[in-house]
């Protein structure tokens, strides 16, 4: 899928246009302020994370009876539930729903894991029209492109290539103002959700006690998608459950704030089975479809708390990296740090060995984390994987590096040759150098070394005192 | 201890021995459960969350809690009394200029059984056309929509909209205004008093064998915490995206 070489090509690419590197530095930035003030708002914001990673990790530890028991509940409740082991097998099972029920007009609420399974294609080869709910979503199907953020996918369009795409899908007149756009929109979809017979949900958190599938939306595309259709089809991760309703608020009270900086979500839908018989609307059918798609590969190994991730993006907004490039330079549908875990560990660390490196381990993912996975940690630990498909001179580099640090005296060496080798720009720091040195020091601040090292200075002074 | 030691890296072998259909959940969840045979549990199940959690509690003033947290999200709310709550909907509705209004109240909410017949005269006598009505044709056409709620929570300023007989979702969803009838008594202060009721009304021990209970929930549930929202288009807050653009509370207190 990606290689180092069509990594560095995409990275290049992002960083050269301004256009999207201003605004997603604008919008990121917006949001980290949001998102710190409501986080202030909370009582014990500490305690409650603690006590999100707990519940998270215990689930996971305990994941079979927790499945079994959520399953039973759906059952219970009415809902039918299917298990789709890879991406493949999710798209057979949900094209098949729609083939039963004859369904030509799909809508679909945001859903992280229907991109992760590329849904939206096979639908539309089934014959089925897949039309996006989720404003940003509807913005990038109609303009043919790809979400750049997990929570807000058009962060890196500006209005006036927005303004384009509806001009030209929706024939309106063209507009830049964020509210006829808005009500543009609207009114197109209100026209889809009149007549569609199959709606495509994700699942915020699926509750093992009573088989409730939690769904948060700021917009309704939740609600539309999960009630107007006859069939309501919900795609969920097997990492998305909780044991108990009651564990909901400790997540809920994070979610939004994490990812908007809102205390919750406008719309918080809780759906336990289809529509009862004495309900007046909402749809006859009620389909869990459990996605694996290597996620079982990660429980009870190193990496299984990045399986704790309640997809807030609160990590994409914070990182330094992300800032810079946007979304698209990671080549995957789960961009920026918890992305550049995710991506490889559920597709293949060789399609993806870049990501864990595109990261400068700042650290401000892991303080942000609402569930605290250590994201610095575990990316370290997934470079260490993918150490023998380094180019050759970094390998040996790092041995070399490796080598002088391990003895004092080959380290005093090293300090006494370093200053006298490096190129001050009569700034105090060093850029440029031989060969990979200079391409090291193009992207990264590297300091001349002071002549007189600290070791030095030390012994003048001892001898000095004495 | 370690499961991933014994297997291959990416191991995904026991896939293609999947049953079709229904059976490969189950045989998913045995083929897990060996999987993970060895290896030994070590986070707890937290039992106390109240203590970290909980932002309100009962002795609070609930009603100024909620009227502060609905405000903050763009609800409006109008305190209003037993006896002047139907003039506070007229004066709402007349504002918006809405004609065609669908009422949608639970017949157990503490407005009493024959609160949709009141209304419902007092709304005709009005000028206005309610109808309980909840058809495709009625909800995507009028204008506002009147609901009672299940609950209210003081902490996050939301009003609790669930499905149930004579109560649609389409409702609170699709006209462009909606007015939610809250009753003082159904406040309550957090929203883990809140999940706290459901967890207790199905009544499932987590660990224990599957009751009929789920059932005991609505199918739907709503959440509502503000009017329908997006910032996709450059960040810009615009309200009405596909829910209502309008909020309003009124809460009667006696």
């Amino acid at each position: 899928m990606s290689s180092p070489t069509a990594f560095r090509q995409r990275v290049s690419e992002a960083v050269a246009d301004e256009r999207v590197v201003r605004a997603v530095h604008l919008a990121t930035w917006h949001k980290v302020d949001a998102c710190a003030e409501s986080m202030r708002q909370l009582r014990d914001p500490e305690a409650i994370r603690e006590l999100a990673a707990q519940i998270k990790q215990h689930t996971l530890e305990n994941l079979p009876r927790y499945l079994e028991q959520f399953v039973a509940q759906v059952e219970q409740s009415g809902g039918q539930v299917h298990f789709a082991p890879d991406a493949d097998a999710a798209r057979r099972i949900i094209c098949d729903i729609a083939a039963q029920h004859g369904a030509k007009l799909a809508v679909k609420a945001k859903s992280m894991t229907s991109e992760e399974v590329c849904l939206n294609d096979a639908l539309e080869a089934a014959g089925v029209r897949t039309v996006e709910t989720d404003l940003g979503e509807f913005i990038v199907q109609i303009d043919d492109d790809r979400p750049s953020h997990i929570v807000t996918p058009i962060i890196h369009k500006d209005r006036q290539q927005i303004a384009q795409a509806m001009a030209r899908e929706t024939g309106c007149e063209y507009t830049e103002d964020a509210e006829e756009l808005t009500a543009v929109a609207r009114r197109y979809l209100r026209g889809i959700f009149r007549r569609c017979d199959l709606g495509i949900t994700g699942v915020n958190f699926g509750v093992a006690e009573s088989g409730t599938l939690c769904v948060c939306t700021n917009e309704g595309n939740g609600r539309m998608s999960s009630t107007r259709p006859q069939v309501h089809v919900a795609l969920m991760g097997i990492e998305k459950l909780v044991p108990r309703l009651r564990d909901l608020p400790v997540f809920l009270k994070l979610l939004a704030r994490s990812s908007t900086g809102q205390p919750l979500t406008v719309y918080t839908t809780l759906i336990t089975g289809p529509k009862r018989a004495d309900d007046p609307d909402g749809p006859e059918e009620l389909h869990v479809v459990l996605l694996d798609n290597g996620r079982s590969d990660l429980l009870a190994g190193e990496f299984a708390e990045v399986l704790r991730c309640i997809r807030c993006g609160a990590c994409l907004n914070v990182c330094p990296v992300y800032r810079n490039l946007g979304g698209h330079a990671y080549g995957s549908v789960y961009p920026g740090p918890i992305g550049s875990l995710v991506t490889p560990l559920l597709q293949g660390l060789d399609e993806h060995a870049e990501l864990p490196r595109a990261s400068s381990l700042c650290g401000a993912c892991q303080v942000v984390c609402p569930v605290k996975i250590d994201i610095p940690g575990l990316l370290v630990r997934l470079r260490a994987r993918t150490r023998s498909s380094q180019p050759l001179l970094k390998r040996v580099a790092v041995r070399l590096w490796k080598w002088v640090m391990k003895l004092p005296t080959r380290y005093a060496w090293a300090q006494w040759w370093l200053p006298r080798l490096l190129r001050d720009c009569g700034d105090g720091w060093a850029r440029g150098g031989p060969g990979p040195l200079g391409a090291w020091t193009h992207s990264r601040d590297l300091p001349i070394p002071p002549k007189q090292s600290f070791r030095q200075l030390w012994r003048k002074r001892l001898s000095d005192e004495r | 201890m370690n499961a991933d030691q014994n297997q291959p890296w990416n191991s995904r072998a026991w896939r293609s021995e999947l049953p079709p259909g229904r059976a490969a959940v189950t045989a998913f969840i045995d083929a897990l459960r060996r999987r993970l045979r060895d290896f030994e549990s070590r986070a707890s199940l937290p039992q106390e969350l109240e203590q970290a959690v909980r932002q309100v509690i009962a002795g609070d003033d609930l009603p100024a809690r909620f009227t502060q947290a609905a405000a903050s999200v763009g609800l409006q709310v109008h305190p209003a009394s037993p006896v002047d709550w139907m003039s506070v909907i007229g004066d709402i509705l007349r504002k918006h200029e809405a004609h065609s209004v669908v009422v949608q109240l639970d017949t157990d909410s503490p407005l009493g059984k024959r609160a949709t017949d009141d209304l419902g005269n007092r709304l005709t006598a009005d000028g206005f056309a309610p109808t309980t009505a909840v058809d495709d044709e009625t909800l995507f056409s009028a204008d506002a929509a009147v609901t009672s709620v299940a609950a209210a929570i003081a902490e996050t300023g939301s009003v609790v909209c669930p499905s149930g007989p004579g109560l649609a979702r389409g409702a609170s969803l699709l006209p462009p205004v909606h007015v939610a009838i809250v009753h003082a008594s159904e406040l309550v202060p957090d929203l883990c008093d809140y999940f706290d009721g459901l967890s207790a009304a199905v009544g499932n021990s987590p660990l224990g064998p599957a009751s009929s209970s789920s059932t005991s929930l609505p199918a739907n549930i709503n959440l509502i915490t503000g009017p329908s929202k997006t910032a996709d288009i450059e960040g810009i807050l615009v309200t009405g995206v596909h829910g209502p653009r309008h909020v309003h509370v009124v809460l009667v207190s006696p």
